[in-house]
């Protein structure tokens, strides 16, 4: 999806191949430029390099955990134009709490609907509050 | 019959009765002769004149004679002995009164110094043996009071399944409407067969050491409690009879069952719902996958199905795991605990390990697992050091509580948190970590910056609650009798040792005096005395709603009015937790004719019979005083040198404790006068029937 003439760019940091499937396959219906890393381990350098504007980061990577990832680029100043949506395989409500006190931006529990991921992804690109 | 069987007055009232026929046949037998000798018959008439007479004269001096005899000789040393016994038997102090026995020459006076002397003697050994005795009640206290804080319920049974000993613990765990007593079965609280199952299997193992672990259920409201039977050795139960008796610790798991069920309940239908959806996907995605799939239509159909089953099982995940998430904190036994106490031994362990800590916590009672929450602040303390000023703050968050720790610099690495989160607590065990802690508790840990430079580590708990003030503390009494443990049970009734008796003193308040005439109960007291000692924690005092009006005359007795009423139980109900109180026990009651006969009229409306053997204090006052004696309840306890706070006198309580205590100190008496049984006391009580009946015929 175009923003202002450019292509929005979203990062998946998802160890999962499957659930990477349909993320690819989301992401590329929706029109935005998207790449995949498969561990938490230089996510963070991945995210300096190219400063997407989404990352769609999984919380239990191997390697890093996605609580760290998230802490370390919303303490880079450099980084702050870059919106965070994790995924989480629990989803519990204190999970969802420390994911959002960490500075993401949304919190989405797994399994979900495409259509819900979508929803949540548009409303974060577009700097919507949570509904 | 033998004569000595019969009481010093009827002995003298037959010695004058002998007296005066002796000397009337004596007087006939003289005339009689001197009639023959003097051969005349017209003297016969005077003969039988000057006879009748002497007879009368001979009957009323005699007659005479032994009514001053009685007055002054007979009752008196009936009353003096009634007085020597009593204050030899039990500890009774005070004066022979003036006029006792003053035609008895030194006898009064000498008794008075016999007493006196006997007095002395025992106050002497008595401060002796307090000596000895306080130092023994210390630590007897001592003891008491580290059983009253074990916090599992405690009993210790005699062989016969009879309550020798129970904490306060154990009356909260029995729970039910009939609190426990001594000398009751167990059986009246739990169900029977866990218990007599583990005595006889553990009776079978000869092993003295041996334990078992059983699960039992109350029968009040059924609880389920975890307890553990162990025999009593030879060396602790010094009363060992043929059975050792046993000791019971209980435990309320009904919590835990309670949660295991739910667990059990949520990972059935876990199961369930995710496993007919993971089929029919598993079907689904092989038809799409197949090569010779459907098409058109066909396909449509079949992938509309497999995304409904789709949702349908990640709906079901969501569901379950929501569910699961409310009950986990539910699993662990967490406690309600003040956040001031857990902040106060936050600051005690990290004082006690050199550091500092301002505390700011909230009015709340935090539910959590005191011990391991202040093992985990206090690692996370220890781990902040060299940060300044750190701050430990309990602020309301919801329906919980926000645990707070803040410092002034830079926020924690979640990096090195989630490293401090994964070793071991110093709480004595390798086994829990600080994760564990926050899994028990259903919680996360995580840092945040604060904007004014400060950084903190964030810990909510899901549930609070605003504080209220701190009840005052519960009595936590140990009611107990050892020597229960060693009391002989097969005997008759009747051949039973008086003090092996348990009794039940109880007193009425009524709204007259004329049951037959609709008089009703409106108050019902009772005390227990198990082996001759009042159990002064067991007790029924209750109002009872009489439905009718309480006549003001009634009420200015008995201070009982239609007000205090109102809002009581009727006798059904209060019969009922009566009969149960009664259970077992001889009823006492001081002029118990008139009790009983306001409790049977109730029989039928109770649904249970009043069927226990009866005695009598009128009845037991005049086989230790004589009849001669008044035996009204002021008289008896005023005898025995029993007080009645005035407040107390015509309540049903007071004077149910004081014809309680006067039972006690009637005890002794009655032994020495040789009645030692149930049967005798009975047999000996029946000669007074005079004065009121016995309610055991």
């Amino acid at each position: 999806m175009a923003d202002g003439g450019r292509q929005q760019r979203v990062l998946i940091v998802e160890d999962e191949d499957n659930i990477a499937i349909a993320l690819d396959y989301l992401m590329t219906r929706e029109g935005y430029d998207h790449e995949r890393i498969a561990t938490g381990t230089g996510a963070v350098e991945k995210i300096r390099d190219s400063k997407p504007d989404l990352v769609l980061l999984d919380v239990m990577l191997p390697g890093v955990s996605g609580y760290e990832i998230c802490q370390n680029v919303r303490s880079d100043a450099g980084l702050s134009g870059v919106k965070i949506l994790m995924m989480t395989a629990r989803g519990s409500a204190m999970e969802q709490r420390k994911g959002l006190a960490l500075g993401a931006d949304g919190f989405i529990a797994k399994p979900f609907d495409l259509k819900e991921l979508r929803e949540e992804v548009r409303r974060i690109l577009e700097g919507r509050a949570a509904s | 019959m033998s004569l000595s069987r019969l009481s010093l007055r009827i002995r003298v009232f037959l010695f004058f009765a002998a007296l005066a026929a002796g000397n009337i046949i004596a007087v006939i037998a003289g005339l009689l002769f001197g009639y023959e000798r003097m051969g005349d018959p017209s003297m016969r008439d005077a003969m039988i004149i000057g006879g009748t007479v002497a007879s009368f004269a001979i009957l009323g001096s005699l007659a005479g004679v032994w009514f001053l005899f009685d007055e002054h000789v007979a009752k008196p040393i009936e009353r003096l002995a009634g007085f020597l016994r009593t204050r030899t038997h039990s500890e009774i102090d005070g004066e022979i009164e003036k006029d006792l026995a003053r035609y008895l020459g030194d006898l009064a006076p000498a008794a008075q110094a016999l007493t006196s002397r006997l007095n002395a003697t025992r106050q002497a050994l008595t401060e002796a043996v307090q000596r000895e005795t306080s130092r023994l009640a210390d630590e007897k206290e001592r003891l008491e009071a580290l059983l009253c804080d074990v916090p599992v319920g405690v009993l210790l049974c005699t062989a016969d399944h009879q309550l020798a000993f129970y904490n306060g613990q154990a009356v909260d765990l029995l729970g039910s409407a009939h609190a426990p007593g001594l000398d009751r079965r167990v059986f009246d609280y739990l169900h029977q067969p866990p218990i007599a199952h583990a005595y006889e299997r553990l009776l079978q193992t000869e092993d003295p050491d041996a334990a078992s672990d059983l699960l039992c259920a109350t029968l009040a409201d059924g609880k389920v409690l975890a307890a553990r039977m162990r025999l009593l050795s030879e060396g602790e139960d010094r009363h060992l009879v043929k059975r050792p008796g046993y000791v019971l610790t209980l435990r309320d798991v009904s919590n835990d069952m309670r949660s295991h069920a739910q667990r059990e309940l949520l990972m059935d239908e876990l199961f369930d719902r995710i496993r007919r959806p993971a089929a029919a996907l598993q079907s689904l995605t092989g038809v799409l996958t197949a090569d010779d799939g459907p098409v058109g239509p066909a396909r449509d159909k079949v992938r509309d199905a497999a995304s409904l089953e789709a949702r349908q099982l990640a709906g079901a995940i969501h569901t379950l795991f929501e569910r699961h998430e409310q009950n986990r904190a539910d699993w662990w036994p967490l406690a309600m605990i003040r956040a001031s106490d857990l902040a106060e031994a936050v600051t005690a362990r990290v004082e006690a390990d050199g550091g500092q800590i301002i505390c700011d916590p909230a009015p709340l009672m935090l539910r959590c697992e005191g011990f391991e929450m202040v093992a985990l602040l206090g690692n996370l303390v220890a781990r902040l050091k060299g940060r300044e000023a750190v701050r430990l703050e309990i602020s309301e968050d919801g329906a919980g509580a926000m645990i707070a720790l803040d410092w002034t610099g830079p926020m924690v690495p979640i990096a090195d948190l989630e490293t401090w989160l994964d070793e071991p607590l110093d709480v004595g065990l390798d086994d829990v970590t600080g994760r564990r802690v926050l899994v028990s508790h259903a919680s996360e840990l995580w840092p945040e910056q604060l904007p004014d430079g400060r950084a903190r580590l964030c810990l909510p708990l899901r549930e609070a609650r605003r504080e209220t003030s701190r009840p005052a503390p519960v009595p936590r009494a140990v009611v107990y009798d050892f020597d229960l443990l060693g009391k002989a049970r097969e005997a008759e009734f009747a051949q039973r040792p008086l003090e092996d008796l348990t009794y039940v003193v109880f007193d009425t308040e009524t709204t007259g005096l004329l049951p037959t005439e609709g008089d009703e109960i409106v108050q019902i007291a009772a005390v227990r005395i198990v082996n001759g000692r009042r159990v002064h924690s067991e007790v029924f005092d209750t109002l009872v709603n009489p439905g009718r009006s309480i006549p003001a005359a009634s009420t200015a007795v008995h201070g009982i009015s239609d007000a205090m009423v109102t809002g009581a139980p009727d006798i059904a109900d209060v019969g009922r937790r009566f009969h149960k109180f009664v259970e077992g026990a001889v009823l006492i009651a001081h002029n118990a004719p008139f009790d009983m006969e306001f409790l049977r009229r109730k029989e039928k409306l109770i649904g249970q019979n009043f069927e226990n053997p009866v005695l009598d204090t009128v009845l037991l006052s005049a086989v230790v005083f004589g009849q001669s004696e008044s035996h009204s309840l002021d008289s008896l306890t005023h005898r025995l040198g029993i007080t009645i706070p005035e407040e107390a006198r015509h309540t049903a309580i007071g004077d149910t404790v004081a014809t309680a205590d006067a039972f006690l100190k009637l005890l002794p008496a009655l032994k020495a006068k040789g009645l030692t049984t149930f049967g005798e006391v009975v047999t000996e009580v029946r000669k007074h029937s005079r004065l009121i009946r016995d309610l055991n015929a």
